[in-house]
């Protein structure tokens, strides 16, 4: 085949070995910027990582592999499983259709686990059924819409015919050395290129958090190539990388590559995954009346198309999605959030009196901005009500227990809201969060009765005030503006506790089963008790994990609720019938009971409790980046 | 042996843009020469939505930083011109007697022209007729900020595609890797217009004394 040298057997080996070798860099640098499961994020700058698995590239020692061709690449299983297979051919070409997959909207992540399925048992040789990286075969496939938007062949051209002609002089002519400097000058390009590529903005929005998308990308590593139909070919383009000589062929890499791919992954993304990432980095707490008269301007025509504003990248696009969405994420904690939505009448706010809470002047303060949120409240009752609609409004109103509330804030954040959607319900909410703020000790309490309050009907306008304003008193507001100034800051925290306090209080047991349960209890629970301010973090990690899970949770909301009702003290119980019978009675009770609960919980308790949540949102977000 | 040059297709830009392209064109075409071992690293640049490689070394990073706020400077003094940052590639020779009696001579083997126009002020309001929805002039500048700035991004990505063809299509001018620790395998300079234009040429005289012909490629 080779050199008229006498060594050329051993030479040969070499070559064939670079060539192995090249296969297999390929595939690596290839799979590490388009397989999803592996961060190919460096921690660099200021560019935030948010997956954990970043920074694997940074360490420091050097594995065989690495110096293949002098290109240290981080760690890529999906890599080395498909080039463990295919070590098994005889250099088959390899081909890496890189596919979008659009979810459909409603599509359940907690059904989507960052599992792999590698046919191992077909060979190579067998062209071998697809290896499909994971996510293919979990999702619900009927309903998902696939688009190549890259195709990688990798092949070596065995030139024996062409060696043949010009011969000794050509083989000779390349050394190995050579072919080794080319091909390592060839993986450069291809590495950098594998960056410029539209589908690499994909894997980097739907690698750079832990953000749930309308979308993902798998990959299928094949033998073969599955020829496109004429108008997706006329769709793509090609570039082809030049050819590396060997001594017996060359070595060629090309990719044909949809230059609108990266379009195709926004347009469905700008709607839905906005809002999640606006929780995760913004502050909406930071100035909430603020955001309002925002809303309107930055928020929408950013949405539309966060791509073309370079400067809108990343936090700052989501900065907006944030103004936006601000008041749902304010509320998203508490699951009187979603009440507060249903916008209740003016009049409990009013009942609920500054005595019944703590002596605090920060609740007057509260009922004062509750007085005139409750105004604004009142014109926008119906655009919460159509929000609602949408939904599963009994299911949502039902559950009411503390876990059950975060849910209900999960849907309205859920990707099935538009943002506009969003927007409309917004300005009540707006209103409502001042309302919200003297009552946040009471939603706990009262919420489970609001629940049934909306349930019951609507015709009743006291009564759902009262409820709305238990809701509204999620801890957001609450802490924010009326207890901080009573308190101190940390002290705001126990407003929002004060729903939690009270179930510990209760039956501090019943708390603790909660969470066995599932994650979704514990970040229910952590959310309702932290104050927004302490843990946005943990806000944003209940708000993952509960779009994550949010059609099982609402199912669970209900086994929950029970569970939680039960835990609940007799105190309680008797508010829920009360409210449910006397809307008017239940406010004082829950007061009281809120007060109490307030005076209880300590600063320590709340920084507990916001560290369980921690760890619970790094989980979340662990297996939000493997996804 | 062969220099080769690249003229890279020049780029409009604004004067707060230059670092940033700049930073990213040196690196890239710096990742594709340092056949050391390397270790990449990715960079996401904030101005734009691009991804581009550096090699991920401290020192190289920082001497490209200084030549780019050298040429900041530069730029800062002669306002609405074009200019040219050049990399070369060379290899040291050790030869007895030179034209210039250096005992070291370079011998480049490789040299790339960025060429800028950096414009002094931003054409605001050249693009905004076309956008009839612009409802307050704040964001209609904005508007026209991002549209311009989207051009750029484009040229940019077209920058660094020429930059990976050339790579792709030159390789036998590369001078074998040398056994050596670090990323960076192949001694470079960075060069930038000096103080005066004429400086500047006769630098580039020099060179192509030294080098002999170059070939002057796309």
């Amino acid at each position: 085949m080779t050199s008229s040298h006498g060594n050329a057997h051993s030479e040969g080996a070499e070559m064939e070995q670079i060539i192995t070798e090249f296969f297999a860099k390929s595939l690596h640098i290839i799979l590490e910027s388009r397989a999803l499961y592996v961060s190919s994020r460096n921690s660099f700058g200021d560019q935030v990582v948010s997956s954990p698995s970043s920074s694997s590239s940074s360490s420091s020692s050097v594995r065989p592999r690495d110096k293949w061709f002098n290109l240290a690449l981080r760690e890529c299983p999906a890599a080395l499983e498909n080039i463990d297979l295919w070590r098994q051919s005889n250099l088959e070409p390899i081909v890496i259709d890189v596919v979008l997959v659009q979810r459909p909207v409603n599509w359940d992540p907690a059904s989507f686990p960052p599992k792999r399925v590698l046919p191992r048992s077909s060979s190579m040789k067998e062209r071998y059924p697809f290896s499909w990286n994971s996510d293919q075969e979990e999702l619900g496939i009927e309903t998902k819409s696939e688009k190549i938007i890259e195709r990688w062949v990798l092949q070596y051209e065995s030139g024996k015919t062409r060696d043949s002609n010009s011969n000794s002089r050509r083989s000779s002519n390349i050394s190995l050395h050579t072919l080794y400097k080319k091909s390592t000058l060839l993986l450069r390009s291809l590495y950098s290129t594998v960056r410029l590529l539209p589908a690499h903005k994909i894997f980097r929005e739907l690698n750079s958090s832990a953000q749930i998308r309308p979308f993902t990308l798998v990959h299928r590593i094949s033998s073969f190539i599955e020829p496109f139909t004429r108008r997706e070919e006329a769709e793509m383009l090609k570039f082809g990388f030049t050819p590396v000589d060997t001594a017996s062929g060359r070595l060629c890499l090309s990719v044909m590559y949809l230059p609108s791919a990266s379009e195709v992954s926004s347009e469905p993304t700008t709607p839905m995954s906005p809002q999640v990432i606006t929780d995760y980095v913004g502050s909406p707490l930071a100035d909430p009346l603020r955001r309002f008269p925002l809303i309107p301007v930055t928020g929408l025509p950013s949405y539309g198309s966060p791509s073309s504003l370079p400067f809108s990248r990343r936090h700052s696009w989501s900065y907006d999605h944030f103004r936006a969405s601000s008041p749902s994420i304010a509320c998203s904690p508490s699951p009187t959030y979603s009440e507060s939505h249903t916008s209740v009448s003016n009049a409990n706010s009013r009942h609920f009196p500054p005595a019944s809470l703590p002596p605090q002047p920060t609740e007057l303060s509260l009922i004062q901005k509750k007085n005139t949120g409750f105004d604004d409240r009142y014109p926008h009752p119906s655009h919460s009500i159509d929000n609602f609609g949408s939904l599963p409004t009994t299911t949502i109103l039902r559950t009411e227990s503390a876990p059950v509330r975060i849910p209900a804030a999960e849907v309205t954040n859920s990707p099935a809201f538009s943002n506009r959607q969003y927007l409309l319900p917004s300005p009540p909410l707006g209103g409502s969060r001042r309302a919200s703020k003297t009552d946040t000790n009471m939603s706990i309490q009262t919420g489970a009765t609001a629940e049934k309050l909306f349930s019951l009907g609507k015709d009743e306008p006291q009564k759902y005030s009262g409820v709305k304003i238990s809701a509204n008193s999620s801890p957001h507001i609450s802490f924010s503006r009326s207890s901080s100034r009573s308190y101190q800051d940390d002290f705001d925290d126990s407003d929002f506790t004060c729903p939690f306090n009270e179930d510990d209080l209760t039956d501090p047991e019943s708390r603790a089963e909660s969470f066995d349960h599932g994650h979704m209890a514990d970040a229910l629970e952590a959310g309702g008790f932290f104050p927004i301010r302490k843990s946005h973090d943990a806000a944003v990690g209940t708000l993952v994990h509960l779009l994550k899970k949010a059609p099982p949770l609402r199912q669970d909301l209900s086994t929950s609720e029970h569970l939680s009702q039960g835990a609940h003290s007799e105190i309680w119980n008797n508010n829920i019938k009360e409210s449910n019978q006397i809307p008017d009675a239940l406010m004082p009770v829950s007061m009281t009971s809120s007060g109490l609960i307030a005076t209880r919980k300590t600063t320590a308790d709340a920084l507990e409790e916001f560290h369980s949540y921690r760890e619970m949102k790094n989980l979340l977000l662990t297996r939000g980046s493997k996804n | 042996m062969n220099c080769e040059v690249s003229q890279l297709k020049e780029l409009e830009l604004e004067h707060f843009e230059m670092r940033e392209v700049l930073r990213c064109i040196l690196h890239t075409i710096v990742f594709h020469r340092a056949l050391g071992l390397v270790r990449p690293k990715d960079v996401d640049m904030e101005l734009f939505d691009i991804t581009y490689v550096q090699c991920g070394e401290v020192e190289l990073e920082k001497k490209i930083d200084e030549k780019i706020e050298q040429f900041v400077c530069w730029v800062e003094k002669h306002p609405n011109k074009k200019s040219q940052i050049c990399l070369s590639f060379y290899e040291v020779k050790n030869k007895q007697a030179s034209w210039f009696s250096n005992k070291v001579e370079r011998l480049y083997w490789e040299q790339w022209y960025i060429n800028l126009n950096v414009s002094q002020h931003p054409k605001a309001h050249s693009v905004k007729s076309h956008h009839s929805k612009v409802v307050n002039p704040r964001e209609g500048a904005l508007e026209d900020r991002n549209v311009r700035s989207a051009a750029l991004e484009a040229s940019l990505r077209d920058v660094l595609f020429q930059i990976i063809k050339f790579v792709n299509e030159k390789k036998d001018h590369v001078p074998p890797i040398p056994n050596i620790e670090g990323p960076v395998s192949f001694p470079y300079e960075i060069t930038i217009p000096s103080s005066s234009d004429s400086a500047f040429g006769m630098d580039m005289l020099k060179r192509m004394l030294q080098t002999g012909h170059p070939t002057m490629l796309s």
